[in-house]
């Protein structure tokens, strides 16, 4: 008997990429980086050891690094395929939308009210607030990173169109981007998409793209009652992967999540051996 | 050899050389060349690269680094000429300590005199000194940074502080984007880490609550 269809979809393949490409690249350049950060303690340099020593890890951080802005930037003609231009520019802020919008703030205010016990849980829609938020968030993340990382790539160069001095200022911009994208992920990433009493011990939601239609009928019930109002729910249900293939998303995605905690365990109790100023 | 060519090469040898001689090779430009072209230095306006502002120091508009005060030592052939308690046995830490702390000592391990050269110590603005900003990019910097310009030069290796309040004249751009940064961290994990913990516990609480009301 084949299994009951009780999973919504929500993420295309194409979404599970670009997550996929992220996540990788990230992590990678999270222990070069840290390693990098951390080579004045004995810590980092075991680090920057599996690497090679600072300047293997430094060469794969800048790889790396560039490898994250060219995907940056064939997301922006993703971007362009994505649009719906027949409805242009009123698309923009359809139910799909990734765009910021007055139900957003709405529903932000709803979420907060929420978790005082105020109100009930704001019906939201396929994207959340906080989802939206971790979309731009590597945007804006991203092209603070990515500037201060080309104008360290090559610093010789860098000086020749703007005072050498920058180059004090783009590497402490470069850190703190860094700190705050890592300390974000390995806590409040991990913790929202992960850890939450609904979704313990891991949702592999962005592996397999969908999520439980029980789960989503709470945390998404404007989504769901409009996929049934349009009587596209059916269609839109799916039974769960084969076991193998949940096997493997815990497995992979559990090493990433440790790794994460890792560096985040490390760089904590290594931090006081750290010379800043 | 022809005598044409005699003559071709002689009408050369004078056309291309004779600025050189009785020229001092003194000007900001020449003063200012690593000594070999690079790529970009082919390019036209290229000129800009080399190009420096009084004083050496290229400020933009202000937000760079300034000396607000330079001691009188760093003009002299010998630095340390009137520390009382100087000898040359004495490690540079005991009174330079945070001058270690930066990239270059922490992570490189590079050592004092390879920059300040050795004894007797000059200071950084006196005239021969390899550290003085006019030569400093080429008999410093490019020692290990091949194709270190002046701009390159500008680059603070003894930083400062940047959080401290000092920093907001002495190097603008540097307090400033940094402030900024440290407000946009702080501000997302002020409000993200208690709020997660507060979204985890009310999550709980509706899972309680959803699967009492399932029995």
């Amino acid at each position: 008997m084949p299994e009951q269809r009780t999973r919504l979809k929500r993420f295309t393949p194409v979404h599970r990429l670009w997550h996929l490409t992220l996540m990788l690249l990230f992590m990678l350049l999270s222990v070069t980086g840290v390693a990098w950060m951390f080579y004045e303690t004995q810590w980092g340099r075991e680090l920057a050891g599996l690497f090679g020593g600072y300047q293997g890890a430094l060469e794969v951080h800048k790889i790396g690094g560039l490898v994250l802005l060219a995907a940056l930037l064939l997301h922006i003609p993703y971007l362009f395929y994505c649009i719906d231009w027949k409805k242009f520019p009123g698309s923009l802020l359809n139910a799909n939308s990734l765009v910021f919008q007055w139900e957003d703030i709405k529903g932000f205010f709803g979420h907060i009210g929420w978790v005082f016990g105020l109100n009930d849980l704001p019906k939201y829609e396929r994207w959340g607030w906080w989802a939206k938020f971790d979309y731009w968030a590597v945007w804006w993340g991203l092209t603070i990173v990515g500037v201060t990382g080309l104008m360290l790539y090559d610093p010789v160069l860098t000086s020749d169109y703007m005072p050498g001095w920058m180059l004090n200022v783009a590497l402490w911009v470069h850190r703190i981007e860094a700190v705050l994208a890592m300390g974000h992920i390995f806590t409040v990433h991990f913790t929202v998409e992960h850890w939450r009493p609904g979704n313990f011990p891991f949702n592999a939601g962005m592996f397999d793209g969908t999520m439980p239609l029980e789960e989503a009928r709470h945390d998404h019930a404007a989504w769901v009652a409009r996929l049934e109002g349009e009587g596209r729910l059916d269609a839109a249900l799916v039974a769960p992967p084969p076991v193998p293939l949940r096997i493997l998303y815990f497995v992979f995605g559990y090493s990433i999540i440790l790794l994460g905690i890792y560096l985040l365990v490390f760089a904590v109790t290594n931090a006081a051996l750290l010379t800043l100023f | 050899m022809s005598v044409g060519h005699t003559i071709i090469s002689l009408l050369g040898a004078l056309l291309m050389a004779s600025p050189v001689f009785g020229q001092a090779m003194n000007t900001p430009e020449d003063l200012a060349a690593t000594g070999f072209f690079r790529d970009q230095d082919t390019l036209p306006g290229s000129f800009r690269f080399y190009q420096q502002l009084p004083g050496g120091e290229e400020r933009l508009w202000g937000i760079g680094p300034s000396h607000p005060k330079i001691r009188r030592s760093s003009f002299k052939l010998d630095a340390h000429e009137d520390v009382a308690d100087f000898s040359q046995q004495v490690r540079c830490q005991k009174c330079h300590e945070p001058q270690t702390k930066d990239l270059h000592g922490l992570r490189m391990d590079i050592s004092c005199v390879q920059c300040h050269r050795n004894q007797p110590v000059s200071g950084v603005f006196q005239y021969y000194s390899p550290l003085n900003p006019i030569r400093r990019h080429a008999y410093v910097c490019a020692k290990c940074h091949e194709g270190a310009s002046p701009s390159f030069a500008s680059y603070m290796v003894h930083e400062p502080n940047p959080i401290a309040s000092e920093t907001r004249s002495t190097f603008p751009a540097f307090y400033y984007a940094v402030w900024f940064m440290l407000i946009l961290a702080g501000g997302v994990f002020v409000f993200f880490l208690p709020y997660t913990v507060l979204w985890w516990l009310r999550d709980l609480i509706a899972k309680f609550k959803r699967s009492a009301g399932h029995a």
